[in-house]
């Protein structure tokens, strides 16, 4: 269904010296520099497949998801999905696939839901029939009946994804593509979404392909995942299979009494564990990474709490999340060679 | 094909419309304010003719005929392609116009489908008004065949302005948001509701061969008054919207590639 190789995209970008005198330099004379937002990418998603793609920001995620739709042409390698080249036949390609791009939307701000469908069966050609019949079970599924009077601009975040997502699915498209469709909302919602989206896929061999931080629509919709760091594939290959690999690995949260500004492991556990960077300022909880196979986790608490004031502490085991930040911060260097999982 | 981008258009139309009546104070300001603004225009005019009987040899009522045209043309673009403007700043530096390109119809279309501007009714009302106004006291006998060079003119200088607005906004593939010059570009225009004559050389053939705003007023309306020297010329002026239309388009279609080959 979808099929990439060596897809390469390169940017252009302005490099500025910093301060106002930078910008006005700039007006004038512009250094350019290269930036490789996706280096030498393939993969080979069969029809039906229900694929995380995850990466942290800028990983190049948006960018192969824009040249899979057709919005960007590549710099060059090959990109293919359903026989169709994206950036070449792109209304061709079009009105085989669905998507929801997080944070922005594909209705029609000030009109109604319902309208805003009616408009979209005229788009993508929906025959009536087919219409009414996925309209109804969308609206099911999605509880969408009393949204569907109400303009979208005045839907609350959680009503207006769920709207998002039957309108990508509304003309049954072949392969969907998922940037990010449960950021920021409730679990309940982030539950129906996930079970609307496998439900799809049982139904109608949707092909999915997802990109989302959060782990757990990763471990409950995809049966495989591609992680990408830096424009690279790093890991290609089952949900199961990385678990294994990883599978020795171990999170220890420490909640400690006062916070610390520059924590830094004590000499002794240095070489065997890692802390894993926060996202959040609370410096008052230290996340330590490390391999049971090298080193017990009682021998890491003992020697945090001889350097340290603990107050609590939890014990996780090898969940994908921890294994994505994992891979994320250090990579897969010294572990397992790419070539290898395949 | 034709048929049905007719029909959509249709459809997008029906549901601005609905908009529209929802935001009805909105609505009335808007046409309120833009005739407001002609009318401030014609009475600029009006005074100056208060005090001089002809401007470089045209009369009060010729000129109002040049300043009819020149609304009415205006007022097709301003209804229908008004969404031009906001190219940049409403769609492609929030990442909107990505949403379009994975529609299975031409983006340019649904571009500018999305939008119906109310305010241009206003001008539409005042424009037709100035015409038939001014009509009568021109030095002509109307009919059959006039009235539909009228409309042909009229539309004509309504898709030259389309076609100028469509050129520049395309700079935004580029530079993300070309407003300012479309701004500039389009005051332009204002030079066109006088007869081009009272200006210097440089500013006519500007007028009327690089930016042909000339030809959605001065040169439309010269066709009717009799003696004004350019009514040969004047029957370019179809011709001259359909060359812009396509030069536009090949643009637009050359800044939609640079666009997707380099992301915003």
């Amino acid at each position: 269904m979808i099929v990439v190789k060596n897809l390469e995209k390169y940017y252009k970008i302005a490099k500025r010296d910093p301060g106002l005198r930078g910008a006005v330099k700039s007006l004038f004379h512009r250094k350019y520099e290269t930036k490789k937002a996706v280096k030498r990418i393939s993969m080979h998603i069969e029809s039906g497949e229900m694929v995380g793609y995850i990466g942290a920001n800028g990983a190049g995620k948006s960018t192969t998801i824009k040249m899979l739709t057709g919005i960007l042409t590549p710099t060059s390698g090959e990109v293919k999905v359903n026989g169709i080249i994206p950036y070449e036949n792109r209304k061709q390609n079009a009105s085989h696939i669905g998507a929801v791009f997080g944070q922005r939307t594909q209705l029609f701000w000030d009109i109604p839901v319902r309208e805003s469908y009616e408009l979209l069966k005229h788009i993508y050609e929906i025959p009536q029939k087919q219409y009414e019949e996925t309209l109804a079970e969308f609206v099911e599924v999605l509880h969408l009946e009393p949204l569907l009077g109400i303009p979208v601009r005045q839907l609350s975040l959680g009503q207006k994804m769920r709207c998002e997502l039957a309108a990508a699915f509304l003309h049954r498209p072949k392969v969907v593509y998922l940037d990010e469709p449960t950021i920021g909302l409730d679990v309940a919602v982030k539950v129906r979404i996930r079970n609307f989206i496998k439900q799809m896929n049982a139904r109608y061999g949707t092909t999915v392909l997802l990109t989302t931080h959060d782990m757990q629509d990763i471990e409950e919709i995809c049966h495989r995942i591609i992680i990408i760091d830096d424009g690279s594939v790093i890991y290609d290959g089952s949900i199961q299979d990385i678990k294994a690999q990883f599978g020795d690995k171990r999170v220890i949260q420490f909640e400690l009494e006062h916070s610390i500004d520059h924590f830094v492991l004590p000499e002794e556990i240095r070489s065997a564990a890692v802390v894993i960077p926060k996202t959040d300022e609370d410096h008052h909880v230290v996340s330590v990474s490390f391999s049971s196979k090298e080193i017990s986790g009682a021998e890491v608490i003992s020697c945090m709490m001889k350097h340290y004031p603990v107050l609590d502490l939890t014990i996780a085991d090898a969940k994908i999340e921890t294994i994505v930040e994992e891979i994320y911060s250090k990579g897969l260097k010294g572990r397992v060679q790419h070539e290898e999982i395949h | 094909m034709l048929t049905r981008y007719l029909k959509l258009y249709y459809l997008f139309c029906k549901q601005n419309l609905k908009v529209m009546m929802e935001y009805r104070m909105d609505f009335l300001l808007g046409v309120l304010s833009v005739m407001l603004q002609q009318f401030a225009g014609i009475f600029f005019v009006k005074i100056v003719f208060d005090h001089i009987h002809q401007l470089n040899g045209w009369t009060f009522y010729e000129i109002l005929f040049i300043y009819g045209i020149a609304a009415t043309g205006r007022s097709i673009h301003h209804i229908f392609f008004d969404n031009l403007w906001t190219l940049g700043w409403q769609y492609i530096r929030p990442g909107k116009f990505d949403r379009l390109l994975i529609r299975p119809i031409n983006p340019l279309f649904h571009f500018i489908a999305d939008r119906l501007q109310q305010d241009g009714f206003g001008q539409l009302f005042i424009g037709i008004i100035v015409i038939s106004t001014a009509m009568p006291h021109l030095d002509i006998s109307w009919g059959v065949l006039e009235f539909f060079i009228l409309i042909v003119m009229i539309i004509a200088s309504g898709f030259i302005f389309v076609a100028i607005n469509l050129f520049f906004a395309t700079l935004s593939f580029w530079m993300v948001d070309s407003l300012p010059i479309v701004w500039t570009i389009f005051n332009l225009s204002d030079f066109a509701r006088y007869p081009l004559t009272i200006y210097h050389k440089g500013i006519r053939h500007l007028l009327t061969w690089i930016i042909p705003y000339g030809f959605t007023a001065f040169y439309p309306a010269a066709y009717f008054i009799e003696g004004s020297g350019f009514q040969k010329l004047a029957l370019l002026t179809p011709v001259v919207a359909i060359v812009s239309c396509v030069v536009a388009y090949w643009f637009w279609n050359k800044g939609l590639k640079a666009f997707t080959s380099t992301g915003s």
